[in-house]
Formats: C-alpha cells, structure tokens, sequence
C-alpha cells in the first residue's frame, strides 16, 4: 500500500518538475559516442573503450531533466537501424571524429543519407566535432563547410567542436540539447 | 514471480478461462506501440510481451517484417529499469524469429545486462545473448560466458551451462567450449543441484565423441562426488550409453555404479537405475532382480507417477523377462482397480504377458469389468497383449475368443476395431482349432459393422479360409446378407467372396450360381461386370480358368504393368499385349506383430497408401540410364542388397542384382568412409565363368560417407544351367588425397584397387515369386506327365526349419499354403513352393522333407517346360 502511494506521489512530483526527453546519439564508428555519454552521465573519461555492438542505453539526469540517451554502434552494419532509433525523439545528436580526415567524406554521407528519411523530418540535429584536443582537428566552421551542412534547410541545425579528453565545449552542448526539448511549454 | 502471481489473479477473476485465448496476432503486434510511450507503463508493456510469447509458443507464425518490427520495438523498452519486465524484454528477443543481423543490435545491451549487478535478468541476459549471437561475437563474449559458467549465482551458472550446451550444437562454437573445460569442471563441483546436473550435461556433450574422455569421466563420478540426483540419473544414462555402444565388453564396473544406485536415497535415481537396468541388453533374469525388487516396491507407492513409471517399466521387461516379472503379480493384481486407468491398464497388459495359463479366465473376467472405463488407445494395447497371450496359450483360445468377439461388439472406434480384427486374423492363422469360432465372430462382426475397409477385409479372409473349413454352407448367408444390405464396396468384395466358395466347394456351386445371377442386376457397375465375370467363368466348368481367374489374383506389378501398357500403347505392335512380360509384384515385407504388441505408445500410423516396392523403385530407376534403356523390361531385383564388405571397412559395397530377358545389372553401393580421400571413377571389375561383361557405367566421384552407385553390365548365358555362378569382385578407382575439413581434393590421384568378397548368383535371379492360393488345384491342374523329381541328403543342414529356410532363399520361390512354418515338434513336413520362370512359365515345387539327424528330400517340380523341370531339380 504504502508503496502504491509512493508511486502516486513520484508521479505527481514528476508531473511538475521532473521534465524528460529523449535523443539519440548516432555517427560513424571510433567517433566518440560511447565516451560522450560516459563523460556526460559520470564524468569520467576513459580512453580504451570496446566498440559498440548495438546499443546502448542510458539515463542522464542534469537538473530537473531526465535525458534518455540512445548510443547507436557506428559500424557499417548498424548503420541501417539508425534511422528505427531515431524516429520521436527530441533531437539527433550526429558525432564526427574531427581528426580522422578519412572518414570525413562517409560521415558527410551517413548524415545527410539519414536526414533525408521521410520519419525524421523536422527532428533538430546538433553535429559535434569531437577530439578538438587532438593537433590536426578541424573546427565547427570547417566542419559546416565539409559536412556541407549549409544545405541542411528544413530543421534546426547546429555544430559545436568538443572534447570530451578535456571536458570542452560539453556544458553549452548540454544546454543546447535541453533547450531543444520539444515538451518545453 | 511477479507476473506468475498477477496472471494467477487475472484467471480467477475471468473464472478461469485463458486471458490468452483467441489473440489476434495483428492487433497484438499494433499494441507494441506502447513501447515508445513516455511515460512507460511498465505493467502494460509486460502483459503485451507475455501475449507475444504466448502466440509464439501457440505455433502462431509471424512474417519477417512483423517480427522486426516487433523486435525492435521491444528494444526500445531497454529504458526501462524494471526488473520483471527487462526480463520479459529478454525472453521476447530470445522467443522471436528475428533475422540474425538484426538481433545483434542488442548484444551490447544484453551483454552489459549479463555482468551487471542486477541478479533478477543476468540469467535470462545470458540465454538471449547465446541464441542471437554469431561467431564472430562469440570471441568478444567469451571472456564473459567463461565467468557466468562459475558465477556464484546458481540461477546464471545454470543459464550459462546450458546456453553454452546450445552453443556447442554447431561445429565454430564447438571448438571454443571445448576450451572452457575448466569452468566447466569447476561448475561440476558446485554445491547447486541444478548446476552440477547442467555441468555433467555439457561436460558430456564436449567430450561425448572421445570414448577414452568419456570413461574417465564416468570412472571419476560413478565413484562419488555427485551429489544433485539429476546429475546422479545423468550419469546413469551415460553409462548406458557406454555400455549399449561397446555390448561385446565387459563393464563390471558400471554395472555396479548402477546397482549402487538401486540403494540412493533419491526416488528419481532409484527409478531411473532400475529402468537402465531393466533395458541393458544381455542380462539375465538373475541380473536384474534387483532392479525388478526395486520397482515392486514402487508399485504400492502412494505417488501415481512413480506407480506408474514402475508398472511401465514392468510391462517392457515383462516381454523379454516375464518370469522375473511373476513375483510382482501380488502388486499388479491390487493395481487392477487403480483409480488411475493408464496404470491399471499397464498392470493388467502386465499380468497377461507374466500370467500362467490357469490365471487367464480370471484375468478376462477382470479385464471385461473395465474395458468400458478406459479411452481407445488403451484398449488398443489390451487387445494387442491378449493377441500374444492367444500364441502363447493356444489352448485358452475360446475364452480369449469370446472376449474378443464381446469387445468387437462393443463401442469403439476404427483403430480399436482394426486392432481386434487382426488379433482375432492372427490367432486364425496361427491356430488352426480357432479357425471356426473365429471365423464366426468375424461373420456376426461384419452383421453390423460400419467400417466398410473392414468389412472388405473380412470378406477377403472368408473367401480364403470359410471354403477350406468343414462347412462352408454356413457362411455364404452372412456373405450374401452383404450384397443385399451394404454399400457398393463392400457388395463387390461379397460378390468375389462368393464366387470364391463356388470355386472350392463344387456342392455349393449351382447354389452360389444362383445368387451371383442376381447379383447382375446391381446398381453398381464394379458389382455388376465381377458377377459376370466369375459367372461366366465358373459356368464354364474348366478347373484351370477357375483357378486362374477366381482363386489366383493378379500378381502383376500394377506399376510395372501401367508402364508397359503406356507403352504399348505408343507403340502400336501386331501381337496382342503379352502379360507374362510384366513384372511381377514381389512379396511385400511381412511385418512381424510382436515386436507391436508390446508398444504402449500407439506409433504414428503410417497411411495405407500404395507405396512403390524396392524392384518398382528400381526398375524406374533403371530405365532412366540410357545405357540399360534396350534391355527390355526389368524381371526381378534382389530382395535385399548384398554385402560385398563390412560396414567398417575402408569402402563398404552393397551389391543389388537386376535380372533382365538377355541381361544382368550388377548395382554396386558404395561408401567412402574415408574422410582424407576422395574417390573417382569407381567401378567393379567382375569375372565369372560363362558371364561375357558388356560394360561398366562408373561413379564418377566419390566424396567421404556419400554412397555413390556404379553398374556392371553383364551377358547372361544362353543355357539356364549355366547361371549359378560365382564371381570375383574388384573395386578399381582413381584415389585423391583430400583435406578431411575443407574437403578439397589433390590435383592429381593415382589408380588403386580394393579386393571385395565373392558375390555368389543362384537360380533364384530367374524365379519370382507367385502366390498361389489354392495351391493343390494348381498341382493337379499341371499334371503327372509334367513332373521330374530327386531325392536329395543334407548333412550340413541340422533342423527342419532349416532346411526350409534354405530351400526357399535358394529357390527364390513363394512358399504357399503357410507351408514355410514348420511345427516344432514335427520330423516330417512338406513345403509348397510357387514361381514364375524368367520367360513366363509358372513351376510349382513340391518338397517332402524328413529328418532323422539327416535332413533327406524329395523334390518334384512340375511346370509346361520339361527343361525348367530337369533344371530345378537338378540345380541343388
């Protein structure tokens, strides 16, 4: 009983000031995505990690703001069920390693391949050149300019360099996604 | 737990009907929608899982696509952190037919699942992975599966054993577990019943094809060290298996780990000890008396599943040992009233296998009590064990006959009065004295019976033994009774029953002319042309068209014989179609009942549908080799392939031979059992006196353990005389070296060859095998003058039975009359003979042997050919 009440009370307690919402965070592999999210939900920040096979799941909670976070493999195979996980949500996070000029061109591909599905239309997308730390690394306006992402007219679109090494970047990357939540009043 | 309890409430709200019943598959696939809801609600999301698993399990088919989208939305409930239903989540992703590329998506998932902290899903965690996971996931899995085989938590050490025993089913997976024996072993000492028996399962399963492995295995556990009972009644089963595969050798050892077990304090090890024991092949009533005292005590149990795993048992041992059973009839008598019928009916199918012959009136009495209580396929196996009760005791066969005849006429379906039928045809045939009272119930049977295959069946048996009996007048009423009452089936078979009578008995012919005149004004065109046939051919008076035409049927391949007619037609010819070129039907395998009457299970019926016979399949075979197109019609296969070689050697070569008008193929078989060879242009090379080879037809490839055939064409020689032969085999090929994994050959091969046995041909390749019913009349019809005869001593040959048996193998002939069974206690018997000569001519062999320590015989073949004669009885 008691617990039943508990609930009722979370439930009305959420109504007013817990606020969710929900992205996904998608990019080719290598790219860093594993590591955002394990930056954004403990803060730490760990260099060896496993490639993602599938996805990850993760709750992230700054403030008052439950995020959902779903952290899609990048290898080619899952490339195709990006579009099945980005469907509804608040916004798409697009991850490109800014210091592999290689696979630059696939990104560019992968990205706009992704928000030309019919599902996603309108969905914000925010692009983050991740390891701005590294030498080489390109910044947010060469970035735009390579991934094309001037042609990108019908949504709401962003690109912010980040790193998650050193924690660059991440706090305006936080409140750009937050200010995306689409059940914001 | 959970959602046990809720579904356990739910049912008795709705009164206890299925809240599962009647789902419509679309409208639970459009429910899956709730799954991207925000907020979840978690108790509705699980109750839409439970009703996915529900349908899968109910066999209900999902399309590709509405499986993956079902698939991946149950993906998206990974946000919740619900412990029930991340648990239904996982058994959805394991349940579902979802394509393998899609399924990888949740590896991560359920990998992060299976090492979390959370107790409640790592063990469903664990399942899931293994069923959706693929090689190459495997090896960044395994370090993780390796921990889970030995985790504390018996419920993921559990999960872990058996998914990795699914894992080993395939051959890549396979060699990774056998390097986790380790874990494995240190799984098989754990404290957990449950675990220890999944850890001796894949143990087994790992090592189960290194022989050496597995006795040690069973060496190191049968001698303690197993506590969980499950794993206890494991080994017992492995050890079987052990002692089945090497029969020849002695395993005391084992035997006694077995009789050890009679005394665990387990009912379940108990139990299973005494069936392994009971079954093993080779042991004496003296051996298992044990095991036998063990189910005794099981029969007075209060647990009806162990009264009646016991009685079960007891039935089965009961045909090979029914003496050692004899000293549970006290307990299988008081079973008799058992409220549970399955086990009543065990008991007293029990009883009449075990009982002596002064039990048996009782025991009818008892049976006729409660043959109303139990369902038909229990009484089926009543009828079955009263059947081999009649052959044992042919003397108790009217009482046994009377209750058949009582339960005939009792309700029942088709199986159970088809089972009765031929118990009742099988005691008839098997003895004599029953013959009349049989045949009567039979008569009364078929007064009322429904089942028109039946029926007909019967009519058949009247018009084959009713003439033979002391009156036959008496059943042409019930005969006739049929042509006026029955359906047109049934009225045809009457009418041939008839004419059947008419033939035999010459008193009772004008009265059965009588009748089959009014069977010419039938309704039914088959009645109708059958009574015109035979009554024109009995009207005729000729002995020889009478017993070709009524008592003889046609034993022409109905195959063979549409083929040949097709052809006659294409190809018009002057000359009449000749029959005597159509080959004939052979001898359908007799199936042996006993080895049925024992089954409990009734075993999946085969349909009576006409099947092909071994020479019909292989004269279609035959005929489309180009090669053997101009050899005319096939006249006689082999009834059963020769061995050329054992099964274990290098090659293994059966060996078929087919007989043609000029010709003889030699169909060779053979096996490669060589995994690091691959053979090529396989022929045998034959020679024999009198034989000219006209060619080979080789096998081009052989590759290991797929039979492959090669022929030999062969000359058959002008004079018949001259046929018995022996010929020397040589198997010639060109041999490659090949990798035994990859199965890829060398370039180059060198020639070999490999010396088979002899293969031995008799006179039996140019006889068939001809029924003939009425087999005196056949005799006669030949006459004196077309008979030669020789008298013959056997001295290798020590009985009657023998004798016999030798005789129709080397003849190749059809023993009429039931001929080819001997009573025991004879020293005299006569065997009847009957077959069809290569070119048509039918010879009858009339054998009379005596045996006196010697085995001495007169035989006396009679046909149209004086040769054929000569030939017969000279050839031996």
């Amino acid at each position: 009983m008691a617990s039943i009440f508990q609930r009722f009370l979370d439930w009305i307690r959420s109504l007013f000031w817990k606020e969710e919402m929900e992205l996904t965070l998608v990019g080719m592999q290598n790219s860093g995505k594993t590591t955002f999210v394990n930056v954004l939900a403990s803060g730490q920040f760990n260099e060896d990690m496993i490639p993602t096979v599938g996805f990850n799941m993760r709750k992230v909670t700054k403030g008052n703001v439950t995020i959902k976070l779903w952290d899609i493999g990048g290898q080619p195979r899952f490339r195709s069920m990006w579009e099945r996980y980005c469907r509804g949500v608040s916004c798409i996070v697009y991850m490109v390693d800014a210091a592999d000029h290689e696979r630059l061109e696939g990104s560019k591909q992968e990205l706009h391949n992704l928000l030309s599905k019919p599902q996603l239309v309108g969905i914000p997308v925010l692009v983050l050149g991740n390891k701005k730390d590294l030498p080489n690394s390109l910044d947010e306006n060469q970035l735009i300019d390579k991934l094309e992402l001037k042609l990108v007219t019908d949504r709401d679109i962003s690109c912010y360099s980040i790193s998650c090494k050193d924690k660059h970047n991440l706090d305006i990357t936080m409140q750009w996604i937050i200010s995306r939540n689409k059940n914001r009043k | 737990m959970m959602l046990g309890l809720r579904k356990d409430k739910k049912d008795e709200d709705a009164g206890g009907v299925n809240p599962f019943l009647a789902l419509e598959k679309t409208a639970v696939l459009q429910e899956t929608r709730i799954f991207n809801e925000t907020p979840l609600n978690t108790r509705k999301c699980i109750h839409v899982l439970a009703k996915i698993i529900y349908m899968i399990n109910q066999g209900e088919q999902m399309g590709p696509t509405e499986a993956r989208e079902a698939f991946f939305a149950t993906t998206r409930l990974f946000q919740s952190k619900d412990v029930t239903l991340r648990r239904m989540v996982h058994l959805v992703i394991k349940e579902l037919p979802t394509a393998p590329d899609d399924a990888i998506i949740a590896t991560s998932s359920l990998t992060k699942d299976m090492t979390g902290k959370e107790d409640g899903y790592r063990a469903t965690a664990i399942r899931s992975l293994c069923k959706i996971t693929d090689l190459t996931m495997l090896t960044a899995i395994e370090r993780y599966l390796k921990q889970a085989l030995v985790d504390r938590n018996p419920a993921v050490s559990s999960a872990a054993l058996v998914s990795t025993l699914h894992l080993g089913k395939d051959n890549g997976p396979a060699e990774m577990v056998k390097r986790w024996t380790n874990e494995i072993n240190e799984a098989l000492n754990s404290d957990n019943v449950m675990v220890q028996y999944h850890a001796l399962g894949l143990m087994y399963s790992v090592k189960k094809h290194d022989r050496l492995a597995v006795s040690k295995l069973l060496a190191k556990y049968t001698k303690g060290g197993v506590r969980s009972p499950y794993a206890t009644c494991l080994l017992i089963r492995i050890a079987c298996k052990v002692i089945e595969e090497n029969e020849q050798e002695n395993h005391p050892s084992l035997i006694d780990f077995l009789e050890s077990c009679l005394r665990h304090k387990s009912e379940i090890v108990i139990y299973e000890a005494a069936r392994a024991l009971c079954n093993l092949p080779n042991l004496s009533g003296k051996d298992i008396a044990p095991a036998i005292s063990v189910l005794q005590l099981f029969l007075s149990s209060p647990k009806p599943t162990l009264r009646f795993a016991a009685v079960k048992t007891l039935n089965k041992v009961a045909s090979n040992h029914p003496s050692s059973v004899t000293m549970c009839n006290l307990d299988l008598e008081h079973l008799i009233s058992d409220t549970n019928r399955s086990i009543a009916t065990l008991a007293i199918t029990t009883l009449l296998k075990t009982g002596n012959e002064s039990s048996i009136d009782r025991l009818m009495k008892q049976i006729q009590s409660f043959m109303s209580e139990i369902p038909d396929e229990f009484k089926i196996v009543v009828v079955r064990a009263i059947q081999g009760l009649c052959l044992k005791f042919p003397n108790k066969h009217d009482v046994m006959m009377n209750l058949l005849s009582t339960m005939l006429r009792d309700e029942g379906g088709y199986q159970y009065k088809e089972a009765i039928v031929n118990t009742i045809i099988a005691v008839i045939e098997a003895n004599p004295s029953s013959q009349d009272t049989g045949l009567y119930h039979l008569c009364e049977f078929i007064e009322d019976c429904e089942h028109g295959v039946l029926a007909t069946k019967i009519l058949h048996l009247l018009g084959r033994e009713g003439p033979k009996t002391p009156t036959p007048a008496k059943f042409i009423r019930y005969i006739y009774n049929r042509v006026i009452l029955e359906n047109s089936t049934v009225r045809a078979a009457a009418v041939t029953s008839l004419a059947k009578f008419g033939a035999v008995c010459p008193n009772l012919r004008p009265s059965v002319l009588v009748l089959l005149r009014r069977c010419l004004h039938d309704t039914h065109d088959e009645v109708r042309d059958r009574a015109t046939f035979y009554l024109n051919v009995l009207e005729s008076g000729d002995t020889a068209l009478v017993n070709q035409y009524i008592l003889d049927t046609l034993q022409s391949s109905i195959v063979g014989l549409q083929s040949l007619l097709v052809h006659y037609i294409d190809n018009p010819a002057a000359e009449p179609f000749n029959l005597n070129q159509v080959p004939i039907t052979t001898a359908p395998a007799e199936v042996t009942p006993s080895s049925k009457t024992d089954e409990l299970i009734t075993e999946s019926r085969k349909p009576a549908v006409p099947t092909k016979t071994r020479q019909e399949e292989s004269a279609e075979r035959l005929a489309q080799i180009p090669e053997f197109a101009r050899l005319g019609p096939l006249f006689k296969s082999s009834p059963k392939p020769i061995e050329l070689s054992e099964s274990e050697t290098e090659y293994y070569v059966r060996c078929d031979v087919h007989t043609f008008p000029q010709h003889l193929v030699l169909q060779f078989e053979v096996t490669n059992t060589l995994d690091d060879q691959q053979l090529e242009n396989v022929s045998v090379e034959v020679a024999g006196e009198n034989y000219t080879v006209l060619g080979y037809l080789p096998c081009p490839k052989l590759v290991y353990n797929t039979p492959g055939t090669c022929y030999t064409l062969l000359q058959l020689p002008k004079d018949p005389s001259l046929v018995p032969a022996t010929f020397a085999c040589n198997l010639k090929f060109l041999v490659k070296d090949c990798d035994p994994n990859s199965g890829e050959a060398d370039a180059v091969g060198y020639e070999d060859e490999y010396v088979l046995e002899d293969l031995d041909i008799g006179l039996n390749i140019l006889i068939q095998r001809v029924f003939k019913t009425n087999f005196a009349a056949s005799w006669d019809e030949q006459g004196d003058e077309n008979q030669a005869e020789e008298t013959y001593s056997l001295y290798t040959v020590k009985s009657l039975n023998g004798a016999v048996d030798q005789l129709v193998n080397f003849f190749g002939m059809q023993p009429c009359e039931r001929s080819d069974r001997v009573p025991d206690d004879k020293t005299a018997h006569t065997l009847l003979l009957a077959g069809q000569y290569k070119d048509g001519v039918e010879c009858l062999i009339k054998t009379r042997i005596v045996f006196d320590g010697v085995v001495n015989m007169k035989i006396c073949a009679r046909s149209a050919d004086p040769a054929l004669n000569e030939l017969l009885v000279s050839s031996i």
